[in-house]
């Protein structure tokens, strides 16, 4: 077996401005495009429109060739033996998953008189969004209500979620995702929530992205744990330091 | 055909935070070492970066779920389901390759649990068969050897300790400072987390932590995370005894006719059925895993698993569920918080860690304010999922929101915990572990208590909305951390392993790690595991493989 250490990189880079697909057809590619410019619509910050999401999706979907970044950026790891087996299986589930979707996207569509979901109006393909996800279109977040929520897992993979709800996850990903992926296009996701993030995968493994600067730079412990004295502990660290 | 390598002196299965510390004592010792993963020895300069959408979406690190599943159940009435419960990588290194870090030191009463608070009903509690005075000095050496940082005295409750650490901590972040804002108007001893790293200016001279965003979950591409894979196991490699033998799983522990253990089996990277001798077998794959591959090794000798003739292996494991409260601030009133900044924790307190019946439940645990993560799975519980309600969302509290985490001490249960799956196999083909888990009332309660009192101190630090995260009907094992379920005692029926993490009825085995916690302590296990892997591999080291004679070699009484 080739070990998980020594999967080969294929050099395969992603133009974010690509219209090549490599899984989508022509009316796929138009309709998950238009579905998820709803679901990260585009105001005065761009929109998953702008930042390429449909790109990262169609990469993703196209197999096991885009699944893993190699860590610096400089292409795509080239998964082996088990790993690639289940990753493949997964894939298959996964483009069935979204053909399946898009069938019923358009179905609803035209019980609400559209031609397609993609020739659809913004408040039509809301309201087919709204009858697949199963709940009434979001709200925005209130201040003053209360909710309780139970614990989960972390990490958040797309196994064992139903359509809409990997497609809310996948435009996430698309949006805000390294753009080695082929989404979040000049990092306009990041610009728009505020995520300082790296100029590049390269730049976070040497250190030379570093988010030093957002660290407070003047404190002193003895203001932050009160009670708290250097000079007292006959331990403390700078007595040690200093010998 | 099997084939068989040389006999060596130590089998270790298990290159984690138990493993570890015993490979670097046992070869540094003298003796020839071979250590076992099941998973890649990944070279993190070349591996790991910080690429949300893999180690967190894509779990490059944790264990493919299709491949090594566990099954979950609440109960031996409910069906089990395949989850990743309590997922770790499985690679050289394990949970310290991923970890973010905390490394608090237990406290005095973790030891005695049982004796403190006599039975509690529907539980099993124990005290541990030695006490916290017998650990300490190995809290020191790893603290010292490992790299921790951390200030000594800042928290008012810590037992005795005979060192301060290595190296200062890091600065606050600004949600940092929220916190010990909040903290310090309500009077809560709060102070800076010891975490596995170092700073600038360490007493041992190494490079101080990379200061990124990409930390719990990931592997760290710069090495200034303290992680057994670039501390104690290159000090094993560099003796010349010790061999590491990556992408290997172990399958079964040999025994033999005099009942001790004579090697293990495993499945080398081709497929190949190959056994190992060894004088002495150490198990240390998580306290799932180990008690998985006890009942694996089921014998003429050991119908019901390795060592399990107290019917205990995989019983009372407990999960140290984490939990949190999240706080939304006003944009217009403050300056953002950054939640994403550095190295996930900053700032933590142990005020609420000792018992107080007045609260409604026994025992306590640690809090610390913790990163909200970075941009895709940035936490906020009910965030909206799409549309225009969701981006607002994104854009009005990714910087200006931040969470206060709890590790839940879980009460260990008898009915908690880990045997065969009776149908789900491994991609080796050999049965998974079933976990069968459900909370204590007295989880319940502490979880609702101490949840309560975050979403309390986030509202002194003026966060306009709290919103909380209990506990739920079952475990979900995102703490990733494990114990318990090869329990340690001084009597043989109630207990598998002995203080020296040797089982009672098979002298030559050996658990060191999580697995023989009698209790699940209020803080994270990692600095204990490491501390108790090193104390019993000091034992195996130079009394236990020694034998009786050696420790009974008296100098000859001169004659004058």
């Amino acid at each position: 077996m080739v070990s998980k250490a020594d999967w080969e990189i294929a050099p395969i880079h992603i133009d974010p401005d690509t219209t090549e697909k490599l899984f989508f057809t022509d009316h796929e590619w138009d309709t998950i495009e238009a579905a998820a410019a709803r679901i990260m619509p585009t105001d005065h910050d761009p929109g998953a429109r702008e930042a390429r999401v449909i790109v990262f999706i169609d990469r993703y979907l196209s197999g096991i060739d885009y699944l893993y970044a190699a860590a610096d950026g400089s292409g795509f790891l080239q998964l082996a033996d088990k790993d690639a087996h289940a990753a493949r299986a997964r894939n298959a589930n996964m483009q069935r998953l979204y053909r399946e979707g898009i069938l019923e996207l358009d179905t609803k569509a035209r019980e609400l008189r559209a031609p397609s979901f993609k020739e659809a109006s913004d408040q039509i393909q809301d309201e087919v969004l709204e009858q697949i996800s199963g709940a009434p279109k979001p709200v925005p977040v209130s201040l003053t209500s209360r909710e309780v929520y139970y614990s989960r897992l972390q990490g958040n993979t797309d196994e064992g979620k139903s359509f809409f709800d990997t497609l809310c996850l996948h435009v996430r990903q698309g949006f805000y995702g390294d753009p080695v992926y082929g989404g979040n296009k000049d990092q306009m996701g990041w610009k728009t929530v505020g995520f300082v993030g790296p100029k590049s995968l390269k730049d976070t493994m040497d250190g030379t992205y570093s988010t030093a600067e957002f660290f407070i730079q003047e404190y002193d412990w003895e203001d932050l744990v009160p009670g708290f004295k250097h000079s007292q502990d006959p331990t403390s660290n700078q007595q040690q330091n200093g010998q | 055909m099997k084939r068989k390598m040389d006999p060596v002196d130590v089998v270790i299965v298990g290159l984690g935070a138990g493993g570890g510390p015993a490979a670097k004592v046992l070869s540094e010792a003298g003796y020839k070492v071979v250590g076992f993963d099941k998973g890649p020895w990944l070279r993190p300069e070349e591996h790991y970066s910080g690429d949300e959408l893999k180690f967190q979406n894509r779990s490059y690190l944790w264990p493919d779920v299709n491949l090594m599943p566990r099954t979950v159940r609440s109960d031996d009435k409910s069906e089990a389901r395949i989850f990743n419960f309590s997922p770790v990588p499985s690679n050289v290194g394990g949970g310290t390759s991923h970890m973010a870090g905390w490394m608090p030191r237990p406290r005095v009463s973790d030891f005695i649990f049982h004796s403190l608070h006599g039975e509690l009903e529907g539980a099993s509690l124990a005290d541990w068969p030695y006490r916290y005075e017998h650990l300490e000095p190995y809290l020191t050496k790893v603290e010292w050897s490992y790299g921790i940082s951390g200030l000594a005295g800042a928290d008012k409750g810590e037992g005795f300790r005979s060192k301060a650490y290595p190296s200062a901590p890091l600065p606050p972040t600004s949600f940092g400072k929220k916190f010990y804002e909040g903290s310090n108007k309500l009077g809560i001893n709060s102070f800076p987390l010891p975490m596995s790293h170092l700073t600038e200016g360490n007493a041992l001279g190494r490079p101080a932590v990379n200061r990124t965003s990409f930390w719990n979950q990931y592997g760290d591409p710069t090495q200034t995370r303290s992680s057994v894979a670039t501390t104690y196991i290159p000090e094993a490699l560099a003796t010349g005894n010790f061999e590491v033998r990556a992408d290997s799983f172990v399958r079964e522990v040999k025994v033999g006719k005099d009942g001790k253990a004579t090697g293990v089996i495993y499945i080398d990277p081709s497929g190949l059925e190959i056994e190992q001798d060894a004088r002495v077998v150490i198990l240390a794959l998580g306290a799932i895993e180990s008690a998985r591959l006890m009942l694996l090794s089921s014998s003429n000798k050991f119908p019901d698993g390795l060592a399990n003739d107290s019917g205990l292996v995989g019983k009372n494991a407990t999960f140290h569920e984490y939990i949190f409260a999240v706080g939304l601030f006003d944009r217009d009133m403050e300056d953002p918080l950054h939640g994403w900044t550095g190295n996930y924790q900053s700032g933590g307190s142990t005020h609420f860690y000792e018992t107080d019946e007045s609260r409604g439940h026994i025992g306590g645990g640690i809090i610390a304010t913790t990163q909200i993560g970075q941009a895709i799975n940035a936490i906020m519980p009910g965030r909206p999922t799409w549309g225009q309600a969701m981006k607002d969302a994104d854009r009005d509290y990714f910087d200006y929101s931040m969470k206060i985490g709890f590790i839940l001490q879980d009460m260990p249960q008898e009915t908690n915990r880990v045997d065969l799956d009776p149908t789900v196999k491994d991609a080796w083909g050999m049965p998974v572990a079933r976990i069968t888990n459900k909370p204590h009332a007295n989880d319940i309660a502490m979880s609702k208590w101490q949840i309560d009192k975050n979403q309390e101190i986030l509202q002194a630090a003026g966060a306009k909305k709290t919103i909380p995260v209990y506990l739920g009907d079952e475990f979900t094992g995102n703490a990733c951390h494990q114990q318990g379920t090869v329990r340690m005692g001084t009597d043989p029926a109630k207990s598998v392993l002995n203080e020296w993490g040797q089982t009672h009825s098979v002298e030559n085995l050996f658990v060191l790690d999580g697995a023989g916690f009698p209790t699940a302590l209020g803080v994270n296990p990692t600095l204990t595991i490491m501390a108790h892997s090193w104390r019993c591999a000091d034992y195996i080291a130079n009394i236990y493989m020694k034998g009786r004679s050696e420790r009974l070699n008296l100098s000859p009484i001169k004659k004058s």
